[in-house]
């Protein structure tokens, strides 16, 4: 029977509490949007096989709790995940400010060459901006990140933010992918790569550890 | 269709099952409320004792359960000697980032629950707004932790009144519950990692399982700790633990934990992946075996027996909580809450 994927990534969604981080998932992995979720408590996720240039992707997508106690619990997927996505909300100043948080967190917990992508969420509520596009462009350059405005309500730049990001994991692994792609022509071994790799990274978890 | 809290009920609703299970349900409802009016009748109040205690495990009737914690829980007396107090603390100094977060919550608390939608009236999102700012006036230290809204939620829907829902959130907080929701979140912390330890004990199989996909608890049970299983387990089903909890502390939740797993054992067990674990353990707060809460939560004289490991003999029923999943005592709680929360300390 063929493999329904040939690689497995995780991506992560952080930001302050209430821009749209669970709302973003349900868009993308359902296209569903409901103006009221539940606030979001501890971790969840949910997962979406994408093809990225002819190659299929799953993604395990994990959404986390915003409010800043919370990162106790949080921290310890950042070091899983191969994708962030920084989440602020257009309509509010503070969480774009706390943007430059984030990233610093993101430097202590997550792993060396994780991907990172800037999302300016609720585009749609152009009324209540208090963020400029170009202040999140500027942002994101500081960074060297890439930059979407979305909107979950309107399915704006969703599927293309969510695309870019898996887009840059698979370039950074590149190397091992190609070299897979080259002598064994084998899609199997591209999922088996990536779960072994899953199994040698983070030794504070048993060597078992397996994503797939 | 709206359950009496004011509940939507979900689309795939089974209404056969749920009926079947209410009629039989609405016989042992009507006993209860019997019993509880005599007894309430009787003394004039509401003191622990070994009565009280049978009765709470075998649930508090709805028109008495907001009386029945108010006593149990001491937030009566509290109630009760500090007069004016929470109108006070809402008349007093304020702070706006503590008023900015519990606002982000108010549309997001029981977006399903008719009574909390903006448009009710009266809505009940000014009552929780309220009793969230007390409380976090109230104790600063803890202030405000997301999962508070959900329980003060419940409260408000039981109670139907701010200040006893203020006092009994205090109750949980300050008194019932360790540190879950203090900012190092220590106690939720502590208290998965007991339960991992107890799973490891009683059901080495499941934490077998875990280890070998190295799954985080925290991925599959904060929720149930911080959420005191609201919005996890059936409205109906949720109450009578909190029957238990305002009565007899913190110990129901592992009960209720370790039922949940152990009854569900072999069907965690056929799981072959993170993904697979997570969903299963969503599973497992589902169906017919949560929704029928009193053969769940039935209990009689002898259970604590079996838990406290006194070797009582019992025939007859399944007395789920308090039987399945083997003794459980207070003391071995207290023990690997001291072991468990000095390694986490000494890990950070």
């Amino acid at each position: 029977m063929a493999k329904q994927y040939d690689v497995l990534f995780r991506l992560l969604l952080i930001g302050d509490s209430g821009v749209g981080k669970t709302c973003l998932l349900c868009r993308f992995t359902d296209n569903e949007f409901h103006s009221s979720h539940i606030s979001t408590i501890g971790v969840d996720f949910k997962m979406k096989t994408i093809e990225v240039d002819g190659i299929k992707v799953r993604i395990q997508i994990w959404d986390t709790a915003g409010q800043e106690r919370y990162q106790t619990i949080t921290k310890q997927y950042y070091r899983r995940a191969q994708g962030i996505f920084l989440v602020y909300d257009i309509s509010s100043e503070r969480s774009y400010q706390h943007i430059m948080k984030w990233v610093s967190d993101v430097d202590e917990y997550a792993p060396e060459g994780v991907q990172k992508i800037l999302i300016g969420n609720k585009a749609d509520e152009e009324q209540k901006r208090q963020v400029g596009r170009e202040q999140g462009q500027q942002l994101a350059k500081e960074y060297g990140m890439d930059f979407y405005e979305t909107s979950a309500c309107t399915n704006l730049n969703i599927k293309e933010s969510f695309t870019r990001l898996t887009e840059l994991v698979l370039q950074a692994h590149r190397r091992e992918l190609d070299g897979l792609r080259t002598c064994a022509g084998n899609e199997l071994a591209l999922a088996e790569l990536e779960e072994d790799e899953g199994k040698a990274e983070g030794p504070a978890n048993s060597s078992k550890t397996c994503w797939c | 269709m709206i359950d009496p809290y004011g509940f939507e009920r979900p689309e795939d609703f089974d209404y056969a099952a749920y009926e079947e299970f209410f009629s039989t349900y609405l016989v042992i409802l009507t006993k209860r409320a019997i019993k509880w009016s005599k007894l309430l009748k009787g003394s004039g109040g509401v003191r622990k004792s070994v009565t009280v205690k049978r009765y709470v495990r075998k649930g508090i009737p709805l028109e008495h359960r907001a009386r029945v914690w108010m006593a149990v829980s001491g937030a009566q007396a509290q109630m009760d000697q500090n007069p004016g107090y929470y109108h006070r603390l809402l008349e007093g100094e304020s702070s706006s980032s503590l008023e900015e977060a519990i606002r982000t919550d108010l549309n997001r608390t029981f977006p399903d629950n008719v009574m909390f939608r903006k448009t009710a009236d009266p809505c009940l999102q000014k009552t929780l707004y309220n009793v969230l700012l007390a409380y976090g006036l109230h104790n600063r230290d803890v202030g405000y932790c997301q999962g508070m809204n959900f329980i003060a939620g419940y409260l408000i829907l039981i109670t139907k009144n701010e200040e006893e829902s203020f006092w009994l959130l205090d109750a949980l907080v300050g008194r019932i519950l360790p540190d879950y929701y203090s900012p190092a979140m220590l106690g939720l912390k502590t208290d998965q990692e007991v339960l991992a330890q107890l799973v490891r004990m009683k059901l080495p199989a499941v934490a077998a399982l875990m280890d070998g996909h190295g799954v985080l608890w925290t991925l599959l049970v904060s929720r149930w700790f911080i959420c005191l299983f609201v919005d996890i387990l059936p409205v109906e089903t949720v109450l009578r633990i909190w029957d238990c909890l305002f009565n007899e502390g913190s110990k129901i939740l592992f009960r209720v934990a370790l039922t949940l797993i152990k009854q569900h054992q072999d069907f965690i067990l056929e799981a072959s992946s993170v993904p697979d674990i997570c969903d299963k353990f969503k599973q497992i707060t589902k169906g017919d075996f949560v929704t029928d809460c009193h053969t769940f939560m039935q209990a009689r004289h002898v259970y604590h027996c079996a838990w406290l490991g006194i070797g009582c003999y019992e025939t007859g029923t399944l007395t789920k909580i308090f039987s399945e999943p083997g003794r459980l005592s207070m003391a071995t709680i207290a023990r690997l809450r001291e072991s468990c929360r000095a390694a986490l300390q000494a890990q950070s």
